[in-house]
């Protein structure tokens, strides 16, 4: 049986992944408003599911704003589609 | 929302839950590109019908690039503050976005071919601009109807579709489009295609 994926099986991580799948861009504010998540834990979160190369962030500025973009990567999408395929054989055997 | 360890069947109550909250397919000012294009074609449409009525001056047509131009130019503009406003990009946008770029492709490619066919041929083909007006851009708003399920989008593209086919049908059978009824009816057509569904789109999203 496949072992689900560590990095994706928390709630956080997990739930931003499920909204990247969904769209094909979007931002801190849209991701934290969505999540119900605090900035600073959803930051940290960002930057671990980044560092697994499971999403892209993109950093740039509206007028004098900064805005965060996130977009799932090619293998952030395999990852998530692994995970699922991980979840479903353990929910039939429950 | 906090980070922390989760059973499998939470795991499946968050994916399901994340996506259902993804699925909002109006946003506050959906409608407002349609509206800005509506009123734009509205506005330059009065202004040229009514300077060709009290002057026969046939020139004023070059107003009609006031609507590329302007048009043009607020697009993208209107478009990134939505989309930095809403904070998402779904692929369903993306594809609207490409639809309507084949529509301003189409226009900018006729308009040079009626551009070199009274420059290099002396003929008059301009006709041909209104019959794409009321053929593509229905048939554009038809399909962005039906892929984001809107009925308004598609009973306002289908007004405007049988009233493109009915300018069609005028230029084959060399019916005149003289202003003083064709100009009324373009207002006409585009109020049904653009402004009211635009209003109908932004009460909808307000509403929500």
């Amino acid at each position: 049986m496949k072992e689900l994926n560590p990095l994706l099986h928390s709630q956080l991580r997990l739930a931003v992944m499920s909204i990247l799948m969904n769209v094909e861009e979007a931002d801190f504010v849209y991701l934290r408003e969505k999540t119900e998540s605090t900035a600073g834990n959803l930051s940290v979160q960002l930057d671990k599911l980044s560092s697994a190369g499971y999403i892209s962030v993109e950093k740039g500025f509206v007028g004098k704003k900064t805005r965060t973009t996130c977009q799932i990567t090619e293998e952030g999408r395999k990852a998530f589609e692994d995970y699922v395929d991980a979840l479903k054989q353990y929910i039939n055997l429950q | 929302m906090e980070e922390r360890k989760i059973t499998e069947f939470e795991s499946i109550e968050i994916i399901t839950s994340m996506i259902s909250r993804t699925k909002d397919r109006l946003v506050k000012g959906s409608g407002n590109i349609l509206l800005m294009w509506g009123y734009l074609i509205v506005a330059v449409t009065a202004l040229i019908w009514v300077l060709l009525v009290t002057t026969h001056n046939a020139a004023y047509n070059w107003f009609w690039f006031l609507i590329w131009i302007i048009g043009g130019i607020a697009t993208p503009i209107m478009a990134k503050k939505q989309r930095v406003e809403t904070g998402t990009k779904s692929y369903t946008d993306r594809l609207s976005s490409q639809i309507w770029s084949i529509v301003g492709y189409a226009a900018i490619a006729s308009a040079f071919l009626c551009l070199g066919f009274l420059l290099f041929g002396g003929k008059d083909a301009w006709s041909m601009m209104f019959a794409l007006a009321l053929v593509i851009v229905p048939m554009a708003e038809i399909m962005q109807g039906l892929v984001i399920r809107e009925k308004c989008l598609i009973t306002g593209g289908s007004i405007g579709l049988l009233l493109g086919l009915f300018t069609l049908c005028c230029i084959a059978a060399h019916v005149k489009l003289v202003a003083t009824w064709f100009m009324p009816m373009f207002i006409i057509a585009f109020a049904a295609m653009m402004i009211i569904p635009g209003h109908i789109l932004n009460h909808k999203a307000n509403r929500k």
